[in-house]
C-alpha cells in the first residue's frame, strides 16, 4: 500500500497527485458543479488532490476556441495548482490559437474535443496539420477513447509515431483491446479514471508499466475519490503508485518531480 | 473488514463474458477482495435462460470457497415452466441464499405477470431478490416497485439503483414508498454525490454496496462508499451492515 491516511472509514491522500482529468465550466447542455474554481479546489482539498490538469467542457462539443478562452480565469484564479489542457477542434481557427498560446508560453498539453459527437472523422487528411505540430513541438495530446471512434483513433495516431498521447476515459468496454492498443500506440499512456475491470491496472502495471499510467478522476462526469482510493489498495509498489498518482503526468507536461523516486524500471 | 465493519459485496457474477474482459477466475477475485477489506461477496450466474446450469456454476464456484462466497439463484422467463422448480432446486439442493433476475435477457417488463411465479415463491420464503435496473423498458425501477408493493413479504433490491439519474430518482422514489425495497450501488456513473443522494434520498438502512465484479473493480466501487460525505455509521451500514441483516448472515 501507498503512503495514505486511513481512518478506517475515510480516506485523504497525503502524497503528491495531480489529476490528470477534469473538466470545468458548464457544458452548453449540462450545468456542472464545477462552475467556478473555488468548489472545484474544495473538492481537491477533500481528497488530498494538489493540482488538476483542467480543459474546458464548453469545448467538447462546441467551441474549442470559446472554451479556451474562457480557461484563463480558471488558471488565474488557482494559485498554480489548475493546468491547462488546452482544446483543439478540426478547425483551421483552433491550431491558430494553439499556436499563439504556444508562442506566449501557455501550452503544455492539448486536448482533441468530441469528434464522435461533432460527426468529424477523426483522420489525418483532418487533424493532420494539429497532429503534425504537436509531434514537432513535443506537446502531449490527451484524447478520450469515451468521445473518439477507437479505430480512427488507433489508425490516424499511430500514422505520427513521435507523438505522446494520453488515452483517457477508457470503459470497460474498451478494456478488451486496450492492452492492445497500447502496444499498437507506443508512445501512448492510459489515464485510469474508468478503466475499472476487475484487476486490470495491476496487470497494466505488469505489462507496460506504470510509466504509462496515470491517475485522472474524469470529473465532474466522476467522482474523484473512488479511482484514488482503488489506486492505493492495488498491490503495487510504492514507486509504481507514484508515478501513477503524479509522476507519469509531470514528466508529460515537463515539471519538476515533487519528491525523488527511488523507483525500478517499470 | 475496514476497521470494525464488515463488508459484504451484494453484486457480482459467475461466469465469463471475453468481449467485455469478464473472466470470473476465483483467485483474481480473491485477491480484490482481500486488498479492498471485503468479506464476502454475493455471485450469481445470468447467462443462461433454463436456471440451472448457471445455478450449478454458482454452486460450484461457491463451493470452493463458501467462507468468501454467497450463491444467489437464477431464472428466467423465458422458460417460464421451470422457474419455480429450478428455484427449489437451487435453493434446497444447492444452497443459494437469494435470488436474481435479469429483464433485459427477456421481454417482460417487471410487473408483467410472467415474473410473479418468482416473487410469489420469494415471498413465501421471505427471499430476496437483486434485479438489474436502469432506463430500459423492462428494467425501469418503478416496475420492480409495483413487484415490491404486490408482494411485501420478499425484499427487492435495485440493481445499480436505476444506473442513470432519472431512474437513480425513480428508484429513491420507490424506496421511500416501499418498506421491502433496497438499492445497490455499482454502476459506472460515478458522479460526485451519488452515494450521498442515495443514502440522503432513501436511508443509509436502505443502501447496499456492490461491484459488480469481475466486470468491475471491487476497490474502485468500494471506494465510492469510503470516499463519499457520510457518517461512519452510515458507511458501515452500506458497505455491509444492511447485507448482513438482509441475508440474514451470522
Amino acid at each position: 500500500m501507498g503512503d495514505v491516511t486511513v481512518s478506517e472509514l475515510s480516506f485523504r491522500c497525503d502524497t503528491p497527485v495531480v489529476d490528470a482529468n477534469v473538466g470545468v465550466g458548464h457544458r452548453h447542455d449540462q450545468p456542472s458543479p464545477f462552475g467556478e474554481p473555488a468548489p472545484l479546489l474544495a473538492e481537491m482539498d477533500r481528497h488530498g488532490v494538489d493540482s488538476a490538469l483542467i480543459y474546458p467542457l464548453q469545448g467538447e462539443m462546441i467551441s474549442a476556441l470559446d472554451g479556451n478562452d474562457g480557461l484563463h480565469e480558471w488558471i488565474d484564479g488557482s494559485d498554480g495548482r489548475l493546468l491547462p489542457t488546452w482544446m483543439a477542434s478540426g478547425a483551421p481557427e483552433s491550431l491558430v490559437q494553439l499556436q499563439q498560446l504556444h508562442a506566449e508560453g501557455h501550452v503544455r498539453a492539448v486536448r482533441l474535443h468530441d469528434t464522435t459527437s461533432t460527426s468529424t472523422p477523426l483522420t489525418s487528411w483532418i487533424y493532420g496539420d494539429l497532429l503534425t505540430w504537436l509531434q514537432q513541438e513535443q506537446l502531449p495530446l490527451w484524447i478520450s477513447l469515451a468521445d473518439n471512434d477507437p479505430m480512427e483513433l488507433a489508425n490516424t495516431l499511430a500514422e505520427f509515431r513521435e507523438l505522446s498521447v494520453v488515452l483517457v476515459g477508457g470503459h470497460y468496454t474498451h478494456a478488451p483491446y486496450i492492452p492492445q492498443l497500447l502496444r499498437h500506440l507506443p508512445r501512448a499512456c492510459l489515464e485510469l479514471s474508468r478503466h475499472e475491470t476487475l484487476g486490470a491496472i495491476e496487470d497494466l502495471v505488469t505489462s507496460v508499466g506504470a510509466r504509462r499510467l496515470l491517475y485522472g478522476s474524469y470529473a465532474p462526469r466522476y467522482a474523484m475519490g473512488p479511482v484514488l482510493w482503488g489506486l492505493h489498495r492495488l498491490a503495487i509498489e510504492p514507486w509504481q503508485l507514484q508515478r501513477i498518482l503524479d509522476g507519469t503526468a509531470r514528466e508529460l507536461l515537463r515539471l519538476p518531480a515533487e519528491q525523488d523516486e527511488s523507483e525500478g524500471t517499470r | 473488514m475496514i476497521g470494525d465493519a464488515p463488508v459484504i459485496d451484494f453484486h457480482g457474477h459467475v461466469g465469463n463474458w471475453e468481449s467485455l474482459a469478464m473472466l470470473d477466475d476465483p483467485s483474481r477475485m480473491l485477491h480484490a477482495m482481500d486488498a479492498a477489506g471485503v468479506d464476502r461477496a454475493c455471485v450469481f450466474n445470468i447467462f443462461h435462460p433454463d436456471g440451472r446450469r448457471g445455478n450449478d456454476a454458482t454452486a460450484a464456484f461457491v463451493a470452493r470457497h463458501a467462507d468468501r462466497f454467497i450463491g444467489f439463484a437464477y431464472v428466467s422467463p423465458m422458460m417460464s415452466d421451470r422457474m419455480v422448480p429450478e428455484l427449489e432446486r437451487a435453493m434446497d439442493d444447492l444452497g443459494l441464499r437469494a435470488i436474481k433476475i435479469y429483464p433485459p435477457y427477456t421481454t417482460y417488463p417487471l410487473d408483467h405477470e410472467a415474473w410473479h411465479p418468482v416473487f410469489s415463491f420469494a415471498q413465501e420464503r421471505g427471499l430476496v431478490v437483486i434485479s438489474h435496473t436502469d432506463g430500459g423498458y423492462v428494467s425501469q425501477p418503478a416496475r420492480l416497485g409495483v413487484a415490491a408493493g404486490h408482494f411485501p413479504g420478499a425484499f427487492f433490491v435495485a440493481g445499480h439503483a436505476g444506473n442513470i439519474e432519472p431512474c437513480r430518482i425513480q428508484s429513491i422514489e420507490m424506496a421511500r414508498t416501499h418498506d421491502n425495497f433496497y438499492l445497490e450501488t455499482c454502476s459506472t456513473y460515478r458522479q460526485p454525490g451519488v452515494i450521498e443522494q442515495l443514502v440522503q434520498g432513501a436511508g443509509a438502512d436502505r443502501v447496499l454496496f456492490g461491484s459488480d465484479q469481475p466486470l468491475m473493480d471491487p476497490r474502485t466501487q468500494l471506494g465510492k462508499i469510503i470516499t463519499a460525505d457520510l457518517s461512519d455509521d452510515d458507511k458501515r451500514k452500506v458497505i455491509g451492515g444492511n447485507a448482513k441483516r438482509l441475508l440474514g448472515l451470522d
